[in-house]
């Protein structure tokens, strides 16, 4: 039971875990709350089934993710930049993009559901409990990536320009980072790691039209519990929240539906308690 | 001279023809089109459509109508509201004389009340709740007279029918792998249409023989009907040592099942009602790991439940490339039985067709269609019962009824092979 | 003008249309709205657009209810369909237990609805910008949930049906839905423009700027919830009568996410601009039936064009450019005037060539 529950926790965490920081780095730098962002994640998983009928994984990889980078680069240059004072039209024009992406998956390919065949086929037995090989896999390389992007963020300048955006904005104009290159940059880096998380998660999952609503809202609960604005409260956030499905499922048998409830319900509790989230600054409003 | 009087000759020869063909039967098929219900839904109603009309149409009176069929898409899956909006406006603007169709119970309950508020007869294909029927058809008998249901998919009758096909396996269980007391895992999705059936499955496992299995529940999972992964319940029933899983899902999560549980080899076998291993899509969607899994089903290849069914089958691949779900043969056979109905009634009326329904004894692919009260279709043999299919060899075939006895009659259809264990179970449970 | 003009009497009403009314496009078309929409059932009975106008207009109460809380105080709600589909329950619940009619169950259920609202936000008193956003949107999923926890009470995700008609006919429900809508948006409208509507602006700008003026910000937060709630929960009850079911559907995050995006298209912060956004969409989401697969990419694709080019919404866009406002005593003119109205400056200033 508990070897299940760590199990399943970890590899669920991965996958959380790198659609939690890409939402963060959007939201920290380019101050987009982008309700696409799992929605980047799905197109990514539907690239990646359509180039499969063609061409082997690595190369079939490749290209939906950037595939996807270019979508998400267009829709910031051509929608998203130019609207950035008005804040609740950009969530429209996000949710508007995410359904957009919903319907051209639907018009594409149907609401039936597609498999993308496993690279690893097959299970292993680890402390008792069965687990896919893909899953393990994808737990693999989901610690790789967010390895690289840690040291992306913590080792490079540019990632110190990102992060200092993200901590406090004014500030980091005043030092002279160039915001609308770090905005570029995040937002760019963001939707590649929604595009991974897809690639992670494609030959585990099924593909519907419709996969990218459940994520969303726990991404959204993630970061808002690990606090906007800070990458790791992000991180931590997801790892609680996919602990937290994982534990509901595995005690509760019959409450399997109440996932993403309890989710949400945590994050109201965290919320009411520290009302900045986990991590999160107070910090004065930005004009 | 002449040429005047072979043209007078054309004219009226047409305008008798004209006459005797002018009048039009509007029939309206509401569905989710996006999905593959909706989309069978129109595809065995144009099928039986065009039959018709070649035949000459619909006898009434003697006024013989044409078919034309009215397309309209509910999308019900995704808003109940908009479902409702669909169906009165093919009522209002459309202009449609009958409708058959009908998904998702919950948007079935708003559509047919807009059907009864305009007393359009609403013969319904897919939607499975008792409660669309039951408690308003007898408790409501003016206002909802109209609506029948003509798939046998009731929920409470889809109930019956896997449990039959539980017994067959917990049977195969005992008699294979020498275990007296199987134990049963009941994997359910979280559904309003699953729990009385959760809730018969758990008395009748444990309950002695006649009635019930004599062998034991190992435990109740409950996912939700859109959930894309159970590994957790899945490890959990295995941990639970079950023999066998008796899943209860309409919804896409049959989809993650199959593939989950075919991946992790779990020792158990998987029979019961899992609508998205009825399609032929299935092992493509399980990426090849569905293999083995039984569920109820109403049509299978090459079993000839009446004489009706494979003409039903081969024209309907011959001209759709698929083979036929539910609610395709439901859609053909509801046309049948309007035919059939219209032509007892001598009229459109609406409270005469309905009537006309209600001595409905038709015999379609899917079964002989009789109705009862509260106009559901008659479950038992003799009428309609289903059949148990499993995946076997990259094919969906029929394991029941074979040798089915019932009362003193035993039910049987050529085409049926026996259940297979999957082979990954045996090996795990002969140890 | 010799003799004096008593007001609420027809020359008075005259003058009043043509000097304040007509003399202005944007009123103008107000005033046609509400025309249109008492006398549309001369032009055409047709229970179907009956039906798309009715659903039209209590989905547009809906908005304005959201647009009164996100977008005069920037409490941004995405939670918005928990008072909606609450109400709704609410009031089938009442009327299967005490038998009442939805003359009263409707109102009750409202009523339970503003509570809802102050619960909601209480909590989200601590909470500024995207975290009260999030709390308000795990609402009606925590509802969804109890109400599958508890489905014999609750009927489960079927919800509950074969709930009492509002009206004998679909001429008599439309003139309800519509007679409760044009109330409704009068006291919204009132509020708004009064002296609590300042407040509300206000405290979307600078709530810390205010409460230093002394005024009490958590009693017009609070407010707003309330009332907000209370309207969204009457065109939640009224949806469940028309529709005969209350069902999980009207708490699902779709019904959350409409007001917004209607709102947000018509123009925030404003009470014709939810309205104006609801009454175009809404049809146009019907219209486009006729491209069942193309419907929603046709209208996902109309709002990013529209908010690419016009982001402040349709209807302050389009009056952008057909009303000026007087630059030294600030009343509003139509475009086509080369003089204000009320103070007679030239409007449309051009640059003097040296």
């Amino acid at each position: 039971m508990l070897s299940a529950i760590l199990v399943n926790g970890l590899v669920l965490s991965g996958i959380y875990g790198m659609l939690a920081l890409g939402f963060a780095l959007t939201y920290g730098v380019a101050r987009i709350l982008n309700l696409a962002h799992t929605a980047f994640y799905m197109a990514a998983a539907y690239g990646l089934f359509f180039f499969l009928e063609r061409m082997g994984f690595a190369p079939a990889a490749l290209l939906a993710s950037l595939l996807v980078l270019l979508i998400a680069l267009a829709a910031y240059k051509l929608l998203l930049e130019p609207l950035r004072e008005h804040e609740a039209t950009v969530l429209i024009v996000t949710i508007a993009l995410g359904l957009l992406l919903q319907e051209v998956v639907l018009l594409l390919f149907g609401a039936h559901f597609r498999s993308v065949p496993a690279l690893l086929p097959g299970f292993v037995e680890v402390f008792g409990v069965r687990v896919a090989q893909q899953a393990l896999l994808a737990l693999l390389f989901a610690g790789v990536v967010l390895l690289l992007a840690w040291a992306f963020l913590k080792g490079t300048r540019l990632g110190l320009g990102i992060r200092a955006v993200a901590q406090d904005q004014e500030a980091a104009e005043l030092v002279g980072i160039s915001l609308s290159r770090a905005g570029n940059w995040a937002v760019g880096l963001g939707a590649f790691l929604a595009a991974l998380a897809g690639l992670a998660v494609a030959p585990m999952a099924t593909l519907e039209p419709h996969m990218w609503n459940a994520p969303l809202l726990v991404v959204l609960a993630a970061v808002v519990l690990g606090g906007l604005g800070s990458l790791p409260g992000a991180l931590l956030g997801a790892v609680v929240l996919a602990f937290a499905e994982v534990v509901v499922v595995n005690l509760v048998p019959g409450g399997a539906f109440l996932r993403t409830a309890v989710a949400l319900l945590i994050l109201v509790l965290v919320l009411v308690f520290r009302p900045e989230g986990l991590f999160g600054t107070a910090f004065a409003e930005e004009r | 001279m002449k040429g005047t009087a072979r043209f007078a000759i054309w004219g009226l020869a047409l305008a008798l023809g004209g006459a005797s063909w002018a009048q039009v039967l509007r029939i309206g098929v509401v569905g989710p089109m996006a999905f593959v219900q909706g989309e069978h839904t129109w595809y065995g109603a144009t099928l039986a459509a065009e039959e018709l009309n070649r035949a000459g149409g619909v006898l009434v009176g003697n006024q013989r109508y044409r078919i034309e069929l009215v397309r309209v898409d509910t999308n019900e899956m995704t808003s109940v509201t908009d479902a409702a909006t669909a169906v009165e406006r093919a009522i209002t603007a459309q202009r449609v004389d009958f409708l058959i169709g009908g998904f998702r119970s919950e948007a079935v309950l708003a559509m047919t009340e807009v059907a009864a508020d305009y007393k359009k007869p609403f013969l319904i294909t897919g939607a499975g709740l008792d409660g669309i029927l039951a408690g308003r058809v007898d408790r409501n008998y003016e206002r909802f007279k109209y609506l029948f249901r003509v798939s046998p998919n009731k929920s409470s009758d889809l109930a019956r029918t896997s449990l039959l096909l539980l017994g067959e396996v917990v049977q195969a269980v005992r008699r294979d792998l020498r275990i007296e007391r199987p134990k049963v895992a009941i994997l359910a999705e979280r559904a309003a249409w699953a729990d009385p059936l959760v809730e018969t499955a758990t008395r009748l496992i444990a309950a002695p023989p006649p009635q019930g299995y004599r062998a034991e529940v190992a435990g109740t999972w409950r996912p939700s009907a859109t959930a894309t992964d159970v590994t957790p319940e899945l490890t959990a029933i295995q941990r639970a040592g079950a023999q066998v899983i008796f899943t209860v899902l309409s919804g896409p999560v049959g989809v993650p099942f199959g593939r989950d549980w075919g991946r992790l080899k779990i020792p158990a076998a998987a029979v019961g009602i899992n609508v998205e291993a009825q399609q032929e899509t299935w092992l493509k969607a399980t990426d090849n790991l569905g293999a083995y899994v039984a569920t109820l089903n109403t049509l299978a290849p090459a079993v000839a439940i009446t004489p009706k069914t494979i003409p039903f089958i081969s024209s309907f691949q011959a001209r759709f490339k698929q083979f036929p779900i539910y609610t395709a043969s439901g859609a053909y056979g509801a046309l049948y039985i309007l035919a059939e109905a219209l032509n007892r009634a001598g009229t459109t009326a609406a409270d005469a067709v309905v009537r006309a329904l209600e001595a409905t004894d038709y015999t379609g692919p899917a079964g002989r269609i009789v109705f009862d009260k509260t106009h559901d279709v008659i479950w038992g043999p003799g009428y309609t019962t289903g059949l148990g299919v499993q995946w076997i060899g990259g094919r969906m075939q029929a394991f029941w009824p074979r040798q089915w006895r019932v009362g003193n009659q035993t039910v049987s259809y050529a085409g049926v092979q026996p259940y297979q264990l999957p082979p990954w179970v045996v090996e795990a449970w002969r140890r | 003008m010799t003799s004096p003009l008593r007001i609420w009497s027809l020359p008075w009403t005259l003058r009043y249309l043509r000097h304040e009314v007509l003399a202005l496009p944007g009123r103008t078309a107000a005033l046609l709205f509400v025309l249109f929409l008492l006398l549309f059932p001369l032009l055409s009975q047709d229970p179907y657009l009956l039906r798309v106008l009715t659903l039209t207009a209590l989905f547009a109460l809906y908005a304005a209810s959201w647009d009164l809380l996100s977008g005069y105080t920037g409490q941004v709600s995405l939670g918005h369909a928990f008072f909606f589909g609450l109400a709704g329950y609410a009031s089938a619940i009442l009327g299967r237990e005490l038998g009442l009619s939805p003359a009263l169950t409707i109102p009750l259920g409202a009523l339970l609805a503003t509570l809802a609202g102050v619960l909601v936000g209480l909590p989200s008193l601590r909470l500024r910008g995207p975290y009260l956003s999030l709390v308000t949107l795990a609402f009606p999923i925590l509802t969804t949930g109890l109400i599958f926890l508890f489905p014999r009470f609750t009927g489960g995700e079927l919800g509950l049906s074969g709930l009492p008609r509002l009206g004998q006919s679909r001429l008599e429900e439309y003139y309800l839905v519509v007679g409760v809508f044009l109330l409704s948006l009068l006291f919204l409208w009132k509020l708004a423009n009064s002296r609590v509507g300042l407040f509300f602006h206000a405290i979307r700008e600078d709530e810390v700027a205010v409460r230093m003026v002394g005024v009490n910000t958590v009693r017009y937060k609070l407010l707003a919830f309330a009332v907000s709630a209370f309207f969204a929960g009457l065109a939640g009850g009224l949806h469940a009568h028309y529709l005969r079911v209350a069902g999980p559907d009207s708490l699902s995050l779709f019904n959350s996410i409409q007001p917004v995006i209607w709102s947000v298209f018509g123009g925030i912060a404003t009470i014709y601009g939810p309205v104006a956004g609801t009454f175009l969409l809404f049809p146009l989401l019907e219209v486009l039936r006729v491209a069942e697969e193309l419907r929603m990419l046709a209208f996902a694709l109309l709002i990013l064009l529209v908010m690419r080019f016009l982001p402040q919404g349709v209807v302050r866009g389009v009056l952008e450019r057909l009303e000026e406002e007087c630059p030294r005593c600030k009343v509003k003119n139509a475009f086509t005037r080369k003089v204000c109205r009320a103070c007679g400056v030239p409007l449309h200033l051009r640059e003097v060539k040296p």
